[in-house]
C-alpha cells in the first residue's frame, strides 16, 4: 500500500466523520412540511368561466388531449345551440402549460396545487361545471409548514418557513 | 468438460437492482464475461411514429419523454429543427436563455449519471449526494420554467419565460455551492482508493474504436475524441461562449466519469458567462409577438411569460427537411424532421446518444469480470428510455 | 418467595446460564442486532445528508425502526420457491444463524465468569466461526437460482482467502500471550494492551472481521448491483431475517473476540469490579460496539472491491502481513522472555 493510497484513504474517511457530526441535511420533511413552490410554478389549472370566449385553442394544442371541448348543457339549453367550454381531465395533463400560454384571454391559469389525491379515474375529470369550481384545495390531517426553497452557497438548498 | 458447459447464462434485468429497464444477457465463464449482450426496447414508446399523429407543437412534450432527465436537449433539437424548416431565428436574448436552461440541464443530468452508477459500484453516499445536489439545480430550473424536469421551455421562435427576478444571484449561489461540494466528492468518492480500483482500467475503449462505434457524448470525449457539436457546429448562444471541450486520454470508466464531472465544472463557467452577457431584447421572435393581441402583448411585458400566437394551436410547418444536432448532457442528440407542409411532420426522426452508446455495453463487456457489468453500465450513464424512445 | 427469588437471580447469574442466555449470549445479541442495524442506516444517512428512520417513535430518532422491520418480516410470507432443495433451503438459515451465535458461549466476561474454561477456547471460538460460510454456500447452490449460485461460491472464495491470515492474526496474539486461553490473554493485557503490542497484527486483523462479515467495501458475496442479493436472493420474510441477522452476529462475535484479544478485554478495570459480571461485561460489549459502529460507518464511505482485488488483499497483503504479526510475536516472546 502507497503513502499516496493512505492519505487518500485518510482523506475519505475524513470526510465521512466531517459529515458524520455535521448537522447538515437536505431532506423536506414532507409532509409535515410542503413546499411553497416559486411563483409561475406549473401546476393544477383553475378555469375562468366568465372570461373565456370559447375559442378552443387550448383544446386544440393540449398535446396529451387532457384539455377538451365539452357541451355546456345549462348554456345550451338556453341559446338553443351547442356551446362548447373547455374540460380537464388530470389523468392525462402533463402540466406542460401550453393551454395557459395559448388562452387569448387568460382564463386558464396556473395554481400552485399539485398534490391532491384521487380515488377514482372518474374524479380526474373536470368538465367545465367542475373546473369552474377552482382546484381542489388539498386536505391535511394536520396542517403542514409551508416551507420556501433557498438557495444557499453553503447548503445548496434550505428550507426556510414561509409566514 | 467442453467449453460451452463451462458457460453460465445469466439474465440480468428486466427485475435486477442495477438493469435498468432493460436485460443484459450475460454469458460467463467463472467470474469472466464471455459475452454480454444488452436487450433493449422495454420502454420503447414509439415517439417517432406518435410525432407523426400529433401537431408540431404538440411534439415539445412527447420528445421530452423519452430522456426525463436531460430534456432540454431534446427540447432544443427539435425546436431548432422547427425553426430551420420555418426559416427564422430566436431572437439572442433567447438564445442566451436557452443556453442557460441547458447548461443547467447538463450539470442535473450529470449528477443524476454520476449517482447512478455511484450506487452500481456500491457507494451509496455518492448516490445520495448527487441526487441531492442535483436538487439546487432543479429548483433553479423550477423557477424559471415552472417544471422540475419537463420543461418545455423552448419553443419555435423563441422560450417561454423571462429570466425571474434575482435569478443571477440565485444561480450564483447554487454554482458556488456546487464548486465547494466538489472538493468533498473528489476526497470521498472520486479519490477514494476503492473507487479508483473499481474504476480505473476498466472498460477501455480506444480512440479508434470509440469512432469506429460512433460513440455520442462525455462517452466518445473520454477516449480522447474532442468532438463536441457546441462547438462543431454552434448553436444558441454558445458562439460567443469561451469554454473548453473536456477531453480524457485513457477512455477507462474513471474517464468517463472524470469527463462529466469536469464537464459540471465547465458548466459552471458557461452558465456564468451566460449570465454576464445576456443581451436585452425580446424573447420571442417578433412575427410571433405581432401575432399577439395586444392585451396579451402587454400583459406579456409585465409578467414575463410568454403567450402563444393562436397560430401555434395549428402551426403549420412549410414542406421541406431538416436535421438539428444538439449537445445534451449525454451526447449528440439529432433530430430529422421532414415535413410535407401539414400540421404534423411526415416522418421524425430523433436520434439518441444512449441509443449511439448502447453498443458499448457489448464491446466493453467482453472479457470482464461480473463485478465489472454495473462498473461499465454506470460509467456509460446509458438510460434505456432514451434509447427505446 | 424471597427465598425463590434471590434464587432465581443467582440462577441467572450463573455463568452457564448467563452466558448463553444474557451476554454475550441471546438477549445482548438481539437487543445489538436491532440497535445496530438502526444504527447503520442512521449512520450512513447523515454522511449522505438524510434523516434515516425516523418515524417509528420519533423522540428517539426512529430507534425502534428495526423492531417495527422484524414484525413485518415475522408476518411476511416466507416464500419458498418451487424448485430449491426444500430441506437445505430451510434449513441453512438457521444453521447460519445458529453457527454464528454458538461462539458467544466461549467468550469470557471477567476472569472469574465463564461458561466454560479451555486451555484452546481461541481456537475453539475461530472454528465455529469459520464453519459458517460452509452453509452460505450450501444455500447459494440450495436455492436453485443463479445469483445465489454466484453470491455463495463469492462466500466460498472469500472465505479461504481471508479466514486463513485472519487465524495468523489472531494466533500471532496467542503466540504473544502464550495461551489459547481467552481469559489467559484478556488478563496478559492488564498493562499494555495487544494493539499496541502488534499493531500489524492488530491492523490486518481488524480489516479481516470487516471482510469477514462482509462489510462494505467488502460487501462482495451480497453485492446488490451485481447479483441482487448474492446467496440470500430466494429468501424471504424471517428467514432472510435470521441470513441478514447472522452476518451481524459474526461480526459481533469477532469484535468481542477482538477486544479481548487487542483491547484488553475488561481491561482496564480494578480487580475488585470484576466479581459482577455486569460491569466487565459493559466493558467488553462497549469495546465490541465501537468496532462495529466503525464496520457499519464505512458503508458511508466505501463501494465495494471487486472479487478478484478483495483476493488479492487477502493472499497478498493481509497473509504476509499476519505472518509479519507473528513473527513480531515471536521476537517479543524471544526479547521479553515471555509475557
Ligand atoms: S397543461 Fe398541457 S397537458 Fe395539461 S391541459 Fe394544459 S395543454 Fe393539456
Ligand atoms: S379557456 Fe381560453 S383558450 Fe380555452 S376556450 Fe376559453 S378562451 Fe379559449
Amino acid at each position: 500500500m502507497s503513502v499516496d493510497k493512505t492519505i487518500r484513504h485518510v482523506k475519505a474517511l475524513a470526510t465521512g466523520i466531517k459529515y458524520l457530526v455535521s448537522s447538515k441535511r437536505m431532506t423536506l420533511m414532507y409532509p409535515d412540511e410542503i413546499e411553497e413552490f416559486p411563483d409561475g410554478y406549473r401546476g393544477m389549472i383553475k378555469y375562468n368561466w366568465d372570461t373565456c370566449i370559447k375559442c378552443g385553442l387550448c383544446a386544440m394544442v393540449c398535446p396529451a388531449d387532457a384539455m377538451k371541448m365539452y357541451i355546456s348543457k345549462e348554456e345550451s339549453e338556453e341559446g338553443k345551440k351547442p356551446v362548447r367550454r373547455p374540460g380537464i381531465n388530470y389523468a392525462r395533463c402533463v402540466f406542460c402549460g401550453f393551454c395557459v400560454a395559448i388562452c387569448p384571454t387568460n382564463s386558464l391559469k396556473f395554481t400552485k396545487v399539485h398534490d391532491v389525491v384521487y380515488n377514482t379515474l372518474e374524479e380526474q375529470v373536470y368538465p367545465p361545471e367542475k373546473f369552474r369550481e377552482g382546484v381542489p384545495k388539498p386536505q391535511y390531517k394536520k396542517k403542514p409548514k409551508k416551507m420556501r426553497a433557498i438557495l444557499d452557497e453553503e447548503r445548496g438548498l434550505r428550507y426556510e418557513p414561509v409566514e | 468438460m467442453s467449453l460451452e458447459e463451462r458457460e453460465l447464462e445469466v439474465l440480468i434485468g428486466p427485475q435486477h437492482p442495477a438493469s435498468g429497464h432493460m436485460r443484459m444477457i450475460a454469458k460467463i465463464d467463472g467470474d469472466i464475461v464471455v459475452e454480454l449482450r444488452p436487450n433493449i426496447g422495454y420502454v420503447h414508446r414509439s415517439v417517432e411514429k406518435l410525432a407523426e399523429a400529433k401537431k408540431f407543437l404538440q411534439i415539445i412534450p412527447l420528445v421530452e419523454r423519452p430522456s426525463l432527465a436531460d430534456t432540454t436537449a431534446n427540447n432544443l433539437a427539435y425546436v431548432m429543427a422547427l425553426e430551420k424548416l420555418l426559416g427564422l431565428e430566436a431572437p439572442p436574448r433567447a438564445q442566451y436563455l436557452r443556453t442557460l436552461l441547458a447548461e443547467i440541464n447538463r450539470i442535473h443530468s450529470h449528477l443524476y449519471g454520476l449517482g447512478i452508477h455511484g450506487v452500481m459500484i456500491g457507494s451509496s453516499t455518492a448516490y445520495m449526494w448527487c441526487f441531492g445536489d442535483r436538487e439546487p439545480f432543479i429548483e433553479l430550473a423550477q423557477e424559471l420554467t415552472g417544471a422540475r424536469l419537463s420543461y418545455s421551455y423552448i419553443i419555435p421562435g423563441g422560450v417561454r419565460r423571462e429570466l425571474p427576478s434575482r435569478f443571477t444571484e440565485k444561480v450564483e449561489k447554487a454554482l458556488r455551492y456546487m464548486e465547494n461540494r466538489m472538493k468533498d466528492y473528489f476526497n470521498l468518492y472520486l479519490n477514494n482508493p476503492v473507487t479508483r480500483a473499481r474504476l480505473e482500467g476498466v472498460g477501455v475503449l480506444s480512440k479508434e474504436d470509440a469512432i469506429r462505434l460512433g460513440v455520442a457524448g462525455p462517452n466518445l470525449r473520454a477516449s480522447g475524441v474532442p468532438y463536441d457539436v457546441r462547438k462543431v457546429e454552434p448553436y444558441a448562444a454558445y458562439p460567443d461562449i469561451d469554454f473548453d471541450i473536456i477531453t480524457e486520454k485513457v477512455g477507462d470508466a474513471f474517464a468517463r466519469v472524470m469527463v462529466r464531472v469536469k464537464e459540471i465544472q465547465e458548466s459552471i463557467r458557461i452558465i456564468r458567462q451566460v449570465l454576464k452577457k445576456m443581451p436585452e431584447g425580446p424573447i420571442l421572435h417578433e412575427k410571433y409577438i405581432k401575432a399577439i393581441s395586444p392585451k396579451m402583448r402587454e400583459y406579456m411585458k409585465e409578467t414575463g411569460e410568454v403567450k402563444f400566437p393562436g397560430i401555434f394551436a395549428n402551426l403549420r410547418i412549410p414542406a421541406g427537411e431538416a436535421i438539428s444536432r444538439v449537445e445534451g448532457g449525454r451526447g449528440e442528440v439529432i433530430f430529422h424532421i421532414i415535413s410535407d407542409g401539414k400540421m404534423s411532420p411526415y416522418r421524425m426522426r430523433m436520434v439518441t446518444p444512449s441509443f449511439r452508446n448502447v453498443i458499448l455495453f457489448e464491446h466493453l463487456n467482453r472479457g470482464v469480470r461480473v463485478a465489472d457489468i454495473p462498473a461499465i453500465y454506470g460509467s456509460l450513464d446509458y438510460f434505456p428510455p432514451e434509447a427505446d424512445r | 418467595m424471597q427465598d425463590l427469588l434471590s434464587f432465581l437471580i443467582s440462577l441467572l447469574f450463573r455463568p452457564c446460564i448467563f452466558i448463553p442466555l444474557i451476554f454475550p449470549g441471546l438477549t445482548v445479541i438481539f437487543i445489538m442486532l436491532l440497535m445496530i442495524i438502526w444504527l447503520e442506516r442512521k449512520i450512513a444517512a447523515k454522511v449522505q445528508l438524510r434523516y434515516g428512520p425516523l418515524y417509528v417513535f420519533k423522540p428517539l430518532g426512529g430507534v425502534i425502526q428495526t423492531v417495527a422491520d422484524l414484525l413485518k418480516d415475522l408476518f411476511q410470507e416466507p416464500i419458498i420457491p418451487k424448485t430449491v432443495d426444500k430441506i437445505a433451503f430451510l434449513l441453512t438459515p438457521i444453521m447460519l444463524f445458529g453457527l454464528a451465535y454458538l461462539p458467544t458461549v466461549v467468550i469470557p466476561v471477567s476472569p472469574t465468569f465463564y461458561a466454560f474454561r479451555s486451555d484452546l477456547s481461541l481456537l475453539l471460538l475461530l472454528t465455529l466461526t469459520t464453519l459458517a460460510p460452509i452453509f452460505t454456500v450450501l444455500m447459494g447452490w440450495a436455492s436453485n437460482n443463479k445469483f445465489s449460485l454466484i453470491g455463495g461460491l463469492r462466500e466460498g472464495y472469500l472465505v479461504i482467502s481471508y479466514e486463513i491470515p485472519m487465524f495468523l492474526s489472531a494466533l500471532s496474539m496467542a503466540v504473544l500471550y502464550g495461551s489459547l486461553d481467552l481469559v489467559d490473554i484478556a488478563e496478559a493485557q492488564k498493562g499494555i494492551w495487544g494493539l499496541f503490542l502488534n499493531p500489524v497484527a492488530g491492523i490486518s486483523m481488524l480489516v479481516l472481521i470487516y471482510m469477514s462479515t462482509g462489510k462494505f467495501p467488502f460487501e462482495i458475496p451480497e453485492a446488490e448491483s451485481e447479483i441482487v442479493a448474492g446467496a440470500y436472493t430466494e429468501y424471504s420474510g424471517i428467514m432472510y431475517g435470521l441470513v441478514m441477522g447472522a452476518s451481524y452476529v459474526k461480526l459481533y462475535v469477532l469484535s468481542l473476540v477482538y477486544a479481548i484479544l487487542f483491547l484488553g478485554g475488561w481491561n482496564p478495570l480494578p480487580a475488585s469490579m470484576m466479581d459482577n459480571p455486569l460491569l466487565p461485561g459493559a466493558m467488553l460489549f462497549a469495546k465490541a460496539f465501537i468496532l462495529i459502529a466503525i464496520g457499519v460507518f464505512l458503508r458511508a464511505v466505501y463501494p465495494r472491491f471487486r472479487i478478484d482485488q478483495a483476493m488479492n488483499i487477502g493472499w497478498k497483503m493481509a497473509l504476509p502481513f499476519s505472518i509479519l504479526a507473528i513473527f513480531i510475536s515471536l521476537g517479543i516472546v524471544t526479547i521479553t522472555g515471555g509475557m
